[in-house]
């Protein structure tokens, strides 16, 4: 069993006195693609966060790469995990490489700053993600759909084994909630880069990820493909939701026929 | 000395929100005492007499018994500076229109190099090198004119970082502040010494003194009762009078007034309430040259229950001598005696001394 | 491949910079050219003419060049002790104004932020207006008690905004911050107007404080300044990167590698010492701190490890030609200059700016 990218076994997490995490396991193999969903308030955004050290839990071990995250320094831990950042808001006026740039940080050296190696990372990661005609132009002035592929370059340009999402497609309309999507799954079948998501939409998780973790109120209550997770027995349980709703979309045939553009969840 | 006349700075400032405005009006009245101002007393000090006795009874002050001065010399000034003069200085610098004066008469005007903006007596003045704009003393140029005396302002008067930097340069300073008449006649007497005119210094002062006797013994001969006398400098928004214990506070008494004045050593504004409780009966109008007439000050509103008021006793005054202590003060108190009782008989004065 | 590389083939609005802005080492280079011009400018300048040949070799012998002199002593005193002080200290109280502002800036992710955002103005206000009402004579190279109590104003002004607004209730800690400076603020400003009431006669002193001004300038002051001024903002240079990755918030930056709470809090510490000094020398420059680092970013974009240098290369510069002005213009307070032409400069700046700062 080769070591897992990243491991959280027993971790439990409280927020004064109330338990948020109850005695989760999560092992991601290298190059694995992994959704985390689950109603709202499950946790999963406070597992992101204890993987990437920012939260400790009260109990149990969480490592990256096989070295536990306590004894990293942070910006070891941005080496072995690339975050991809929420939309948030730009103080200046930044251009987009210039936003890619910052994905490099954990690298650069200290005291001599970017070197090639990082100009050419950058440059790569922005020709990856495929917006390479928005380079130059202003943060802040792109739509949210281009901001989140903006976001996702930085990671790629950040180059850990693992990327991790937190809901990267809210607020995004269903184009580009599929191009994120498709990116993802490119960036995990072609570079080997492991992705864990937490994603609120059903649908999209279960057609893009070939791995679901279902969280509820703290535990993770099943894990494996999406069919299974998915059961219709398990979303009206977890979800409280007629698991019909999911299969049958009210407008039929076109919604079905967009979400199976590209290669789907393998 | 009291503030200078530009229109007493706005309290409105850059930082400041409304707090202002509504802690200066609830703050007026209970104004709490104000520490002691910068600057220890004058040199010679005498408590400025409750009724206007005369003051030959006091030693003029002189600080040296010999009448030549020899160099170097070193002198304590107002705040208790030592300051050494090491040769007879051919290059004066005033920083006060008032001392600037004492010079002139003791007959060091043509040693004056530089003075002020607002310098204007004796007419020489205005020939001479401006080296204080509006207040900013330009150290640059009192070195470039290569001063090796200057005379300043104390109380604030002239900034004390300037003051501290030209003596770092090497340049004595003499600082001189009076808090009374008596004070206004040492600092003459100082800054005689200090330019090498002692004996000048000795004749001007027995002159100066010789005459507010002549004064103070008519306002006493008169026996005129004495009026609460409320002199002020500015109303238009609040209003300013002499702060305690300042040498405009001496001269009034000594002119035969009774003199309110704001209850603190560095306020000069009163509260109208306070005022209206002093109830002055007689005011005197040192903003007349700014066109406050009697008319203007009978409508105000609430000043009608004032005594002065209502007999009609507002006399305008020029406030120009009253403000500086200089050696022409002894205009000033003769101005006020008068001011204060029209029918007062004063000895002539003794002509101008001859000014170089 | 991607639906989004394929619809974007719009217009492209560039960000308003050039395509490719000159490296940060030519426009340093040019910076300091630009300095050193106006400093000797500065220092030729002034209401007692010396004539430049006299300037320059007054300069030359101070640093050993031997050259024969034919100058009065008064004109050196006045270029040695008068000018080249003063515009030392212009130099920098400039450059310190512009780097802390433009770490206040990152840090607090606001580019309204300047030096005094956290109540350092108002706390070096009252700690000068008390000074003055105390009449203590007291004097430690060259600095009175104003200078000492302004600049203890200022930490202490910091330090408690900090304590306080760390909490800062339901607010992002920040925006908590940042309102918790401006409580402050405005309580240290009633402090100040109470103090300015009883300050009577002595109030022109406070408001040269308040306007600004280096009249006092000497080398003494330098000596205690520069350490602390130079030192912070090298100090704060030094962790650029850190105010780079604050870009994208606080949680990014900690993904990104940064230790964000121990940074911030050294950051805030250097920025808010380089302030208290230059306040204690200059007394309340306004604007620099504020304008100098957008101007830099103008050119060269928001890469802190550019904008600091530059930044303070542009301060100084700017601080020294308003120094030049207020002296030409008869002694008035540099703070006076410095808002009247840097308040129009940065209403043009944001009129030319194009996009909101908020997405």
């Amino acid at each position: 069993m080769t070591t897992p990218i990243a491991e959280l076994a027993g971790v439990t997490v409280a927020y004064r006195d109330r338990l948020v995490v109850r005695g989760v396991d999560l092992a991601i193999a290298p190059g694995e693609r992994v959704a985390l969903v689950g109603p709202n308030g499950a946790g999963k955004s406070t597992l992101l966060r204890v993987l990437a050290g920012l939260v400790v839990p009260r109990d149990g071990r969480v490592t990256l790469g096989g070295d536990p995250v306590a004894s990293l320094s942070r910006s070891a831990i941005a080496r072995r995990l690339a975050a991809v950042p929420g939309q948030g808001t730009l103080p200046f006026a930044t251009r987009v490489e210039e936003v890619v740039a910052l994905g490099r940080l954990p690298h650069e050296d200290p005291f001599r700053g970017p070197g090639p190696a990082d100009r050419a990372a950058v440059d790569a990661a922005i020709e990856r993600v495929g917006i390479a005609s928005l380079h130059e132009r202003d943060a802040r002035e792109l739509s949210l759909g281009e901001r989140q592929l903006v976001l996702i370059a930085l990671a790629v340009a950040q180059a850990a084994p693992l990327m991790v999402l937190d809901e990267p497609t809210v607020h995004l309309d269903l184009r580009h909630q599929v191009a994120v999507m498709e990116l993802l799954a490119d960036l995990n079948r072609r570079d080997g880069v492991a992705v864990l998501a937490v994603l609120h939409d059903l649908a999209l998780a279960a057609h893009f990820f070939p791995r679901l973790v279902l969280l509820d109120g703290g535990r993770v209550v099943a894990d494996g493909p999406p069919s299974r997770v998915l059961s219709p027995e398990r979303v009206r349980a977890t979800f409280g939701v007629d698991p019909a709703f999911l299969a049958r979309p009210a407008s039929g045939d076109a919604i079905a026929a967009d979400l199976t553009v590209g290669t789907g969840g393998r | 000395m009291i503030p200078s006349r530009a229109r007493r700075q706005p309290a409105g400032l850059i930082l400041l929100p409304a707090f202002v405005a509504i802690l200066l009006a609830g703050c007026g009245s209970a104004a709490t005492p104000a520490p002691t101002p910068v600057g220890p007393s004058p040199t010679a000090v005498m408590a400025p007499p409750a009724t206007g006795a005369p003051i030959s009874a006091t030693p003029a002050a002189s600080p040296s018994a010999a009448p030549a001065v020899t160099y170097p010399l070193t002198i304590r000034d107002n705040e208790g500076t030592a300051v050494t003069i090491t040769a007879r200085p051919t290059k004066i610098v005033s920083l006060t229109p008032a001392t600037t004066e004492i010079l002139f008469a003791v007959g060091a005007g043509p040693r004056v190099v530089g003075v002020t903006d607002a310098d204007d007596y004796p007419p020489a003045v205005k020939q001479i090198t401006q080296v204080v704009k509006l207040g900013a003393i330009d150290i640059e140029k009192i070195v470039g004119l290569g001063a090796d005396l200057v005379i300043a302002g104390g109380n604030g008067f002239n900034s004390p970082d300037s003051i501290a930097k030209l003596r770092s340069l090497g340049i004595p300073v003499i600082v001189v502040y009076a808090s009374d008449v008596a004070g206004v006649l040492a600092d003459i007497g100082l800054v005689a010494q200090a330019v090498g005119e002692a004996a000048a210094g000795q004749a001007l002062d027995a002159s100066l003194h010789a005459q507010v006797d002549a004064v103070v013994a008519a306002v006493a001969a008169a026996g005129a009762p004495r009026p609460r006398v409320f002199y002020e400098l500015d109303a238009t928004k609040e209003i300013y009078t002499f702060a305690d214990g300042i040498e405009q506070d001496d001269l009034i008494r000594m002119a035969g007034g009774d003199p309110i004045t704001t209850g603190s050593p560095t306020v000069f504004s009163i509260p109208l309430e306070k005022l209206l409780v002093a109830d002055p009966q007689l005011i005197l109008l040192g903003d007349a040259a700014y066109g406050t007439t009697p008319a203007q000050v009978k409508v105000r509103p609430g000043w009608a229950v004032m005594t002065a008021v209502k007999t009609g006793a507002i006399r305008p005054i020029d406030d120009t001598l009253v403000s500086r202590p200089g050696p022409r003060f002894v205009e000033a108190l003769r101005a006020l005696a008068i001011a204060i009782n029209p029918t007062l008989v004063l000895p002539s004065a003794p002509p101008a001394t001859a000014v170089p | 491949m991607s639906i989004a590389g394929r619809s974007l083939a719009l217009a492209r609005a560039h960000v308003g910079r050039p395509a490719r802005a000159p490296g940060t080492a030519a426009l340093a280079l040019a910076g300091v050219g630009v300095l050193a011009v106006v400093v000797v400018l500065a220092v030729a300048t002034g209401s007692v003419a010396v004539a430049p040949a006299d300037t320059l070799g007054i300069l030359l012998r101070a640093i050993g060049v031997p050259v024969a002199r034919t100058w009065s002593p008064a004109a050196e005193t006045i270029v040695l002790e008068l000018r080249l002080p003063r515009v030392l200290t212009a130099i920098m109280v400039g450059g310190g104004l512009a780097v802390a502002g433009a770490a206040f800036q990152g840090l607090l992710r606001n580019p309204l932020a300047d030096p005094y955002v956290l109540g350092t103005a108002s706390g070096a206000a009252l700690g000068a207006a008390i000074a003055v009402l105390i009449p203590i004579r007291a004097a430690f190279l060259d600095l009175g008690l104003l200078h000492v109590l302004s600049f203890a104003g200022a930490l202490a002004a910091v330090a408690v905004v900090y304590r306080l607004g760390r909490g800062g209730g339901p607010f992002a800690p920040l925006t908590g911050l940042l309102l918790t400076g401006y409580a402050v603020s405005s309580l240290l400003a009633a402090g100040l107007a109470m103090t300015m009431f009883l300050a009577g006669s002595n109030l022109r002193q406070i408001f040269a404080f308040l306007l600004g001004g280096l009249e006092g300038s000497s080398w003494l002051r330098l000596a205690f300044a520069a350490p602390l001024i130079a030192g912070g903002s090298i100090a704060i240079a030094a962790r650029a990167r850190v105010l780079n990755g604050l870009l994208l918030g606080e949680e990014a930056a900690a993904h990104l590698g940064v230790e964000v709470r121990r940074e911030r809090a050294i950051l805030m510490a250097l920025a808010s010492l380089v302030t208290a000094a230059s306040v204690a020398v200059a007394g309340l420059v306004g604007f620099i701190g504020l304008v100098a680092p957008h101007l830099v970013r103008l050119v060269v974009g928001p890469d802190a490890r550019r904008v600091l240098p530059l930044a303070a290369i542009l301060g100084a510069i700017l601080l020294v030609l308003a120094d030049l002005g207020a002296r030409l213009l008869g002694e008035i307070p540099v703070g006076v200059v410095t808002a009247v032409v840097g308040a129009p400069f940065f209403l043009a700046l944001l009129r030319g700016t194009r996009s909101a700062y908020e997405l």
